[in-house]
């Protein structure tokens, strides 16, 4: 019998002698225990239905169940105890590793497999490149699934002389905002297109440094592309700088904390972002409204592995 | 034939049997799995409580298939608009997508569909804790060695799976936080040299966002994970019993039995009782935590991200190490090996592939080699094996590094100091937290290998009282020849195990 099922040595004084004469030892407390489990668990269930009827819906539905399940759940535990055999059974375990008659009785498949595969070797060649072939058969298909990508990632919505508008359609004067404001906007006609949103902030213009002015900053007026290069969140926070307020700022992501300078052509600070925002220039136009001189110099956002020299 | 004519002796002797007899009989006797029946009733099962971590994501995953389907009978997964006009009034009028607006239905406007949506995303977090607390216990005692090491491998597929699961089942509601996640995803594929650009197009159908992935990750999480996920536990249990479950030293405990309880009754009443305690802890779970509130997140909009935005516990580490890792990026010949492709990809690609190859790696580690090919049942105390409990705490204190710079913004916040500080400081710590963990920990283990503790039976034998009174070892392979102990023991004793094995026997010899 390879399944021989004995109690472990030291337990066995602790049980008395009688015990096993006489009938099993019973635990009357974890009898009482399921009893009174599978009382809760049939109070549970009537509440979970009543509790449905209810305005706390969810709530009460959901106590009740706790309560069914629950109830079940233990009051079978306590059941398994009720016998209280506080077993120590002993099962033997068989030998995992083969042994010599087992190798031996593969002797002759491995035989056959040698004959017929081993020595086949043109056989297996070209089993594998059917299965290559085949696999290349299944390509197409899965080329279906997605357009093949025609350069969208290089331009986005901006065009020379769109007007920047906000998410409501509104375009900007440039007169009218004080500064330290972000408004997020997109071209006049895109609204809402993900690669062409943009955060608009006006600055005191005498803090921007040289390069962020040359490449199209208008009377204090800044623009970024508001995707973040570094994994593509929105780039959505802006903050006066509280360690020199009166010349430092921020533009925050709130995904992974990258920290751009907006006063300087967006130049990461810190946080994980490798790359500056690109700057989008800005004029204004013959009514008054801000205007983009044109798109993007170049993808925004996270990029490709063969986009960086791009930007 | 013997057996045939011994149940019919015990018909006439017995002319009335008992009802579990019958159905028994009436089963077990059409489908010819008597004898099969017989033995995995009586399988023995050893038992610690740390064995109950897998015993809980197993049912865990039992409660997310019934809630899961309840939730497939209601959710749309498209991303085509439609206005929301439900009961939440806040979001009345608002432009949302097809998907989240049947979130938002099940959640407000079907009756109790707000509990199973609560308890599906509790068991799922519940799942995944469970798992991890398995392999925890799995890897500290060393139960991957010879030999489970497939069983390791598969265990640790399990977890990747269940990350998987996770992270397209809360990608599904199209919130503004879990299409954060999906547009963070986007930008890792993006990054993958070659190929990067021509993958996102093919799973988003384009540009991001395109209009396609919500349905498409919806057959992904509720067919194609949770029947890998099926297969793989499948044989991961199949595996358990074929091998018999590892078990601690002590209560007579040798690397040739397994002693515990019987699957029938002790052991299989306790497991469904467990299936029923989980339940019961998720249905609570449902009913009073709130949990993924999506109509606060909003719908997902392009232009918009929240601060405080932290995934589910399990995807902090992957969170972290995007936002921990340093701004580089390397460049070589006008192509570049994006910053993404270190933390997004290299990092989780290293701590997955460690943790395959861990049967591996401990045996490349391990010199004496005769130990390391024999079979091992008897578990490790952590104390016993210093260099891998070390290893293991020093990897737990890596990922917990990393888990705590997913949130190194709500530190910050609430420890009111800059965020570049907690940031540098964790960036330190990823570094210098694992060796110090490592070295901490081999102290203690050798300090407390050193204390008394059970010893372990199979070296030191068993000890018995003969009839005279006097004391000696029975040798294991003594005891061990054909299960039973055989001779020089006391009569007493004898007497007392063959009633046991009576007792045994009655089951359905």
């Amino acid at each position: 019998m390879t399944d021989a099922i004995r109690a472990e040595p030291g337990q066995r004084d602790q049980l008395a002698p009688d015990d096993f004469r006489t009938g099993r030892p019973v635990n009357q407390r974890a009898y009482r225990a399921a009893i009174l489990a599978f009382l809760v668990a049939i109070v549970g269930g009537i509440v979970a239905a009543v509790g449905y009827a209810t305005d706390r819906t969810d709530v009460v539905l959901g106590l009740g169940l706790a309560a069914a399940l629950g109830g079940i759940g233990f009051g079978l535990v306590s059941w398994a105890k009720f016998l209280d055999l506080d077993e120590h059974a002993v099962q033997q375990r068989e030998p995992l590793s083969m042994t010599p008659q087992d190798v031996e009785s593969f002797r002759e498949e491995i035989e056959l497999t040698r004959e017929t595969v081993g020595r086949r070797k043109l056989l297996v060649g070209l089993l594998g490149a059917s299965f290559l072939s085949m696999i290349v058969g299944f390509v197409g298909p899965i080329g279906s699934l997605g357009p093949r990508p025609r350069g969208e990632r290089a331009r986005t919505s901006w065009r020379p002389g769109s007007r920047l508008v906000t998410i409501d359609g509104q375009p900007v004067d440039s007169e009218a905002r004080s500064f330290d404001q972000l408004v997020t906007v997109f071209p006049e006609g895109a609204v809402g297109v993900d690669d062409s949103q943009v955060v608009l902030l006006r600055l005191p213009p005498d803090l921007l440094t040289p390069r962020t002015v040359e490449r199209g900053s208008v009377d204090g007026w800044v623009a970024y592309s508001k995707i973040c290069t570094h994994a593509g969140c929105s780039v959505g926070l802006f903050g006066v700088d509280n360690r020199a307020p009166d010349t430092l700022r921020q533009l925050v992501c709130p995904c992974h904390q990258s920290v751009f300078d907006p006063l300087d052509s967006a130049e990461p600070l810190g946080g994980p972002a490798p790359r500056p925002l690109p700057q989008l220039a800005l004029e204004v136009d013959a009514d008054g409204f801000l205007v983009a001189r044109g798109d993007f110099a170049g993808p925004v956002g996270p990029i490709a592995w063969d986009e960086v020299d791009a930007v | 034939m013997t057996r045939h004519r011994q149940a019919r002796a015990t018909d006439e002797r017995a002319p009335r049997r008992g009802l579990v007899e019958r159905y028994v009989d009436s089963v077990a006797g059409r489908v010819g799995a008597g004898s099969g029946l017989y033995k995995a009733l009586r399988k023995v099962f050893p038992h610690h409580f740390s064995f109950l971590w897998g015993e809980i994501a197993l049912y865990s995953f039992v409660v997310l298939l019934a809630t899961g389907t309840y939730l497939t009978l209601f959710f749309e997964g498209s991303q085509e608009v439609v206005t929301y006009d439900g009961s939440y009034t806040p979001l009345r009028g608002v432009e949302v997508s097809a998907a989240y607006e049947s979130v938002m239905r099940i959640s407000f406007d079907v009756k109790g569909g707000m509990l199973i949506r609560q308890m599906h995303h509790w068991a799922a977090l519940i799942f995944i804790g469970a798992i991890a607390l398995h392999l925890a216990r799995v890897f500290f005692t060393g139960a991957f060695r010879k030999p489970r090491e497939i069983n390791w491998v598969v265990g640790v597929l399990l977890l990747i799976l269940s990350l998987a699961a996770g992270f397209t089942g809360y990608s599904l509601p199209d919130d503004l936080l879990s299409g954060t996640g999906l547009r963070i995803t986007q930008a890792i594929i993006l990054a993958l040299p070659l190929i990067g650009e021509r993958t996102t197009y093919l799973l988003f159908g384009g540009e991001w966002p395109g209009t396609d992935i919500i349905g498409r990750l919806y057959p992904v999480h509720i067919l194609l994970i949770p029947a890998a996920i099926v297969g793989l536990l499948t044989v991961h249990l199949m595996l358990v019993w074929r091998q018999k479950h590892t078990q601690f030293t002590g209560r007579g405990a040798t690397e040739r039995n397994v002693v515990g309880e019987r699957i029938w009754p002790t052991f299989a009443m306790k497991s469904v009782g467990l299936l029923f305690l989980v339940a019961g802890v998720v249905a609570a779970m449902g009913a009073l935590f709130e949990v993924n509130a999506v109509w606060l997140y909003g719908p997902y909009d392009v232009a918009a991200a929240t601060s405080y935005s932290q995934p589910d516990w399990y995807i902090g580490f992957l969170e972290g190490s995007l936002r921990l890792f340093p701004p580089w990026e390397t460049r070589l010949f006008g192509y570049s090996i994006n910053n993404l492709i270190y933390s997004g990809v290299l990092i989780p690609g290293v701590i997955f592939t460690g943790l395959l190859l861990v049967p591996w790696i401990e045996r490349r580690f391990t010199r004496d080699k005769a130990d390391v090919d024999r079979e091992h049942h008897l578990l490790d105390r952590p104390r016993d094996a210093p260099h891998r409990t070390a290893a293991g705490v020093a990897s737990i204190a890596f990922v917990s590094v990393l888990f705590l710079g997913g949130s190194q913004d709500v530190i910050a916040g609430t420890l009111e100091v800059s965020i570049g500080y907690v940031t540098t400081f964790l960036q330190v710590a990823a570094l210098v937290a694992p060796p110090l963990a490592y070295v901490g920990t081999y102290h203690v283990c050798r300090v407390l290998g050193r204390r008394e503790g059970p010893e372990r039976t199979e070296r030191a034998g068993i000890v018995v009282r003969d009839s005279g009174g006097g004391y000696h070892g029975v040798g294991e392979t003594e005891l061990d020849a054909d299960g039973e102990r055989t001779d020089t023991s006391s009569g007493a004793s004898t007497a007392e195990s063959e009633r046991l094995r009576e007792r045994a026997g009655a089951l359905g010899d």
